[in-house]
């Protein structure tokens, strides 16, 4: 990552590495469902399979389609309309004209702590947030660079990459937690057609055991690489690294963070405002700040572009 | 069996040929798009320049040939159509402008008056609006360009009438100042 820094290699980078994950989500599942099926045989688990993937299909759906209305109540976050800030309609109408999207929702989110997000099933239901404090402390350049970066994660549809990433974690756990579930409660009964190598039993525990982590960590993953993608299609939008670059500094050097009501919405900021320093890299949904900086830096470093 | 194989092959083709023509006519009629914020934006800025001409002169009457070529830019520029000449117009209000607020960095009192800021703030974001719908247009026209030259679009450029589109070059007089070298 750190040798191609133009914003155009950077994007198709980014969106290579979503897909290469999202396609090893789809092993993942497929790999428990095996698992499942060589454990407990054919009879049981030929439908416990489809029920945990409609149970966390319902579940993220629900919440993917009506994701504008269900996160403004998950943070608190008022709709304003032009007349409350036209400094910042101003803004966000010229990254709305340089990324050729139509016009978002706009809302405010009364905290301390300088932060923003976007969400929205599509474009035309996209809605863009920001925190009291970050229109005090971001002076243009810098506003417009965090605008540019939530209008990308509304291009790139994230919202969706996310719900996707959600669902297959969600129907992930619910089938290792059933498995679990049987092996307890009804281990000996429903075992006369079940494999009965016990090499590969051992393994296909192993795989129900081990598939909810690797599942969660392949979701952060590739919530990091959609940052890695919205910075850089944000750079593609106002042409000037710096801005974002700055913002992103003044975020770092904030210690304060977004009281939220629910962690559940905690990938959606620019910023994490999960303490980063308690969970391990691998687990986190944002890049390190410094890294992202540091990739501006060098996007920078390259002149002015178009 | 040969009928359907056969029937099929022409359909795919006929899919395809739909498809390379859909978006030649979708990339120029973007681009189109794009032409036309452009002009909105600039009609937007002559809308805003009568007033700021007016505010500059109740604290500094007497630069009168700074209004005065910012006016004559300004006629200029609304009479403009062609994308060269809309560019070139362009170019030459933006510099005006520079030049007028470049005077009124001298006057103190004007620079705090309210109304001058916030025409100020109007000003600058319709000057960022202009360059970023002159940075959309350009990214289309480059799209555009591309698949007019390159197979197996360019197969179908004639049929669906597109061609390639030009540029939206703004000259700036401060970039051609190539430096004179002398031995």
């Amino acid at each position: 990552m750190a040798n191609s820094t133009n914003f155009r290699e950077l994007q198709s980078a980014n969106k290579g590495k979503t897909y290469f994950l999202l396609a090893s989500m789809g092993l993942l599942t497929w790999l428990v469902a095996y698992a499942a099926l060589t454990y407990f045989g054919a009879g049981t688990t030929s439908f416990i399979v489809p029920i945990a993937v409609g149970i966390a299909l319902v579940g993220v759906w629900g919440s993917y389609y009506g994701s504008d209305k269900l996160v403004i109540t998950m943070t608190g976050a008022k709709v304003i309309t032009r007349e409350d800030a036209p400094e910042l309609f101003n803004l966000i109408e010229e990254v709305v004209i340089a990324s050729g999207l139509p016009m978002p929702k706009v809302a405010i989110v009364e905290d301390t702590a300088p932060n923003a997000f976007a969400t929205g099933r599509d474009p035309e239901h996209a809605l863009i947030a920001f925190t009291t404090r970050i229109l005090e402390v971001m002076d243009r350049d810098e506003l417009q660079g965090v605008i540019a970066h939530e209008m990308s994660h509304v291009a790139n549809r994230d919202t969706l990459v996310s719900a996707v990433a959600a669902t297959t974690a969600g129907a992930i756990a619910i089938l290792s937690d059933f498995m679990m579930r049987m092996m307890w409660f009804s281990g000996g009964r429903d075992r006369r057609d079940r494999n009965s190598n016990p090499i590969m039993l051992v393994v296909s525990l192993a795989v129900m055991i081990l598939a909810p982590i690797a599942a969660v960590l392949l979701k952060s993953a590739i919530s990091r690489k959609r940052e890695s993608l919205a910075d850089a299609t944000a750079v593609s939008y106002t042409r000037n690294p710096a801005g974002l670059r700055k913002a992103l500094e003044v975020l770092a050097s904030d210690t304060t963070v977004v009281r939220q009501k629910s962690n559940a919405v905690a990938h959606i900021w620019i910023e994490s405002p999960l303490d980063g320093k308690s969970v391990s890299k691998l687990f986190s949904t944002h890049p390190p700040i410094e890294e992202r900086i540091a990739t501006l830096k060098a996007m920078e470093s390259l002149g002015p572009t178009n | 069996m040969e009928i359907i194989l056969i029937l099929g092959a022409i359909a795919l083709l006929v899919l395809f040929v739909v498809a390379q023509y859909n978006r030649l006519v979708r990339l120029n009629i973007t681009v189109d798009e794009a032409f036309a914020q452009i002009e909105v934006q600039l009609k937007r800025r002559a809308d805003l320049i009568p007033n700021l001409v007016e505010t500059v002169k109740g604290y500094a009457a007497h630069e009168q040939s700074t209004f005065d070529a910012v006016v004559t830019a300004r006629a200029k520029s609304t009479s403009a159509s062609t994308v060269g000449e809309v560019a070139a117009a362009d170019g030459a209000l933006t510099n005006a402008l520079r030049g007028l607020l470049a005077v009124a960095e001298a006057y103190p009192d004007l620079k705090a008056s309210t109304n001058f800021l916030s025409l100020q703030e109007e000003l600058s974001t319709t000057e960022n609006k202009v360059s970023f719908a002159r940075q959309f247009y350009n990214d289309n026209v480059r799209s555009l360009n591309q698949a007019v030259a390159t197979i197996p679009t360019s197969f179908f450029a004639g049929l669906a009438k597109v061609s390639a589109r030009a540029f939206y070059e703004v000259e700036n007089p401060a970039d051609r100042n190539v430096p004179n070298v002398k031995f």
